[in-house]
């Protein structure tokens, strides 16, 4: 049987450090609250590309509100509220036409439709390291998700090294609207299990760089009930590695933020990810940050370029622009103004896809990939 | 304090930064008027003045400074001791021979943390003649206690430094560590060394300062209260660790330590450390 290690000095000095008055005095609970508020408005479908339905796609409004609070001196409750409207219309199917582009049937113009979300979060703080639960609810008419999630973060080589790891669970359910009518699925559920791994590694004085993989299981219903004609495996396997790299720039006073991931699941679906931004501190109180993101993909096993209804019910396959080839670009602006207490932010991006852009695209575009405007207003404060 | 420092710090704005600096001048100010022991008012004086005589009442402050000081003791086998300040009467610049064993053996007769009676309130030196000094513990506990003052003063990124003893909190602007130079020992306008630091504190002992020559031959002002002599020290010890009380008994006791043994006490002690030997050798695994 081993004998406990006796403590290093370093352990026992700081253990008796800690009772000093310094490090028990309290310090002043922050509490700290933010609002936003965002639109987002995907845009028209060319007129040409849809064969019956709304040209219209998704306008979406989203209100968002956390709270963060210290609990005594070594727990964090984290709060956060989010509520979404949403109207338009989206693809149903596709039909291919001989010697034609292929044309979309996109459903009527919806009315409006919500979707509300609350999620909790306890954090226990330790010394070099931390471990929080959280527990999520979200609820539409037609789905509802409870997800919970576990994580930990443990500092080593004085704070030079971060190691983060996560397990959540999700459950959800759908029951589509209207499902008698158009002869959809009445009830499904699907369950979620995901596990994570990030190492942070301090580099220098000015520059940090984060490794992680993560890996998700889904079971259960995935096919999309709303498509005229979608029929999905009931299981999925996903993995990603992603990168994430700082550097400070100090005559300039800016900071570049690089990300890479590469993603693949068992779908047969593969995407990279690069994205780059910009921290650029005008004065002592304002920061412009100017981002570029590139997204490509390749298509899924089971993708077909129109439905195909002689195909029987056992055989996969969908026609959701999602698991087709392509690749798409992003440009975002977000301006920052910070006082001591508060701060407003500014952000704006722009998205724009096509077949074209991606590296391995579907042999044709599938005519219902996204453009998108996205513009949104926050404000956080300490109280 | 006796020693330069400095206090840098990202402020919102120029008012917020005047008020956490004098927040902790002032703070600096009152350790100053409670430990040093050139001040016949503070409570250095008054404990070393009543000893042999009468015990001291103290408040929480003071007692978990001194319990401190014990478990500095106990960690560097009686090496750290406070109450080894009298060795200065024997050992100081302005002798011209080396001391006898006798006058040693009626020195070390007042030295000896084992001895003093302390309590959660009160502390007693039962020997007239004895003597403890909070300097080689509450220079860093001030920077940690001024660091604390300065971060619920709303700022969330600053550097406080106290001669050799550095705390940092947050980060340099968009997330850089603040970046430290060790001292050249004899190009004193240039580093030998950088170390990066984020939410660490830096401590560092000994320096050319802390010798005198007798006969020919220097000694170091670091005596061994075991033996009575002084050590044969590395020349220079920075420690990083969260405290800079932690960091700075580390540094302190390395010192205590012969050479070879406090390389060794360095290894096994839990922290990163730079070491600059009498030769200008370094040591240690912290920065680059």
């Amino acid at each position: 049987m081993a004998q406990a290690a006796k403590p290093s000095p370093w352990m026992a000095l700081t253990s008796a450090a800690l009772t000093l008055p310094a490090f028990s005095a309290s310090v002043p609970d922050q509490v700290e609250i933010g609002i936003s508020t965002t639109a987002y408005r995907e845009s028209d479908q060319n007129p040409q590309s849809v064969l019956v339905g709304s040209v219209q796609r998704y306008d979406i409004n989203i209100n968002q509100f956390y709270l963060i609070t210290p609990i005594g001196r070594d727990w964090g409750l984290a709060l956060d509220l989010s509520h979404e409207s949403m109207s338009g219309a989206s693809p149903w199917g596709t039909v291919s036409v001989v010697g034609a582009n292929t044309q979309l049937v996109m459903s009527g113009a919806t009315i409006e439709e919500a979707r509300n979300e609350l999620s909790l979060g306890i954090t226990r703080y330790f010394d070099t390291a931390s471990l929080g639960f959280s527990l999520t609810r979200s609820e539409e008419n037609d789905y509802n998700a409870t997800a919970m999630a576990v994580n930990g973060e443990w500092d080593f080589n004085n704070r030079q090294s971060t190691l983060a790891a996560g397990l959540s669970y999700s459950t959800d359910s759908i029951e589509p609207s209207d499902a008698l009518s158009f002869g959809r699925t009445l009830k499904q559920a699907r369950r979620s299990a995901s596990f994570s791994l990030a190492w942070t590694q301090v580099l220098n004085r000015a520059s940090v760089l984060q490794s992680g993989f993560s890996v998700t299981q889904h079971n259960g219903y995935l096919s999309d009930p709303y498509k005229l004609r979608d029929i999905r495996p009931r299981q999925r396997l996903e993995t990603a590695i992603n990168f994430r790299y700082r550097r400070f720039m100090h005559r300039s006073d800016s900071s570049l933020h690089l990300d890479y991931r590469y993603y693949h699941d068992d779908f047969g679906i593969g995407s990279h990810t690069l994205r780059s931004a910009w921290y650029q501190n005008l004065t002592d109180q304002f920061q412009l940050i100017p981002s570029v993101r590139y997204y490509s993909q390749n298509q899924a096993d089971f993708y077909v370029g129109g439905d195909d209804y002689g195909l029987p019910e056992t055989v996969f396959q969908s026609s959701d622009y999602r698991l087709s080839g392509f690749g798409a670009v992003t440009f975002g602006l977000q301006g920052r103004f910070s006082q001591r207490d508060w701060s407003v932010s500014v952000n704006f991006e722009r998205y724009l896809s096509a077949a074209g852009y991606g590296l391995n695209a579907s042999r044709a575009e599938h005519p219902g990939l996204l453009r998108f405007s996205l513009l949104s207003f926050g404000f956080d404060v300490k109280l | 304090m006796g020693c330069p420092c400095e206090l840098r710090l990202f402020a919102a704005s120029a008012t917020i930064a005047q008020h956490a600096a004098a927040t902790c001048i002032s703070e600096a100010a009152r350790f100053e008027q409670k430990y040093s022991r050139y001040l016949d008012s503070s409570v250095t004086s008054v404990i070393n003045r009543s000893a042999g005589v009468a015990a001291t009442p103290i408040d929480p402050e003071t007692s978990g400074l001194l319990q401190y000081a014990g478990v500095c003791y106990e960690q560097s086998h009686g090496l750290f001791d406070i109450t080894s300040g009298v060795l200065r009467q024997v050992w100081h610049k302005d002798r011209q021979t080396l001391p006898r064993q006798a006058e040693l053996e009626e020195i070390t007769r007042l030295v000896g943390w084992d001895k003093i009676h302390l309590t959660d309130s009160e502390v007693f030196l039962p020997e007239p003649g004895m003597e403890i000094d909070f300097g080689g513990v509450v220079k860093e506990y001030a920077a940690d206690a001024i660091a604390m003052r300065v971060k619920s003063s709303g700022i969330s990124s600053a550097l406080v430094s106290l001669g050799g003893d550095i705390v940092t909190f947050g980060a340099q602007r968009a997330g850089a560590a603040w970046p430290i130079g060790i001292v050249h020992p004899i190009q004193k306008e240039s580093a030998i060394a950088t170390i990066y630091l984020k939410d660490m504190a830096l401590a560092t002992s000994g320096g050319y300062e802390r010798y005198f020559e007798l006969q020919g031959k220097r000694y170091s002002h670091l005596i061994n209260p075991h033996t009575g002599w002084p050590v044969d020290s590395l020349l220079s010890v920075s420690v990083s660790a969260q405290q800079a009380v932690v960091a700075g008994s580390i540094s302190s006791i390395a010192l205590l330590y012969d050479r070879q043994q406090a390389i060794d006490w360095l290894d096994n002690s839990g922290c990163s450390y730079f070491a600059i030997d009498q030769d200008l050798s370094c040591y240690g695994n912290l920065g680059g």
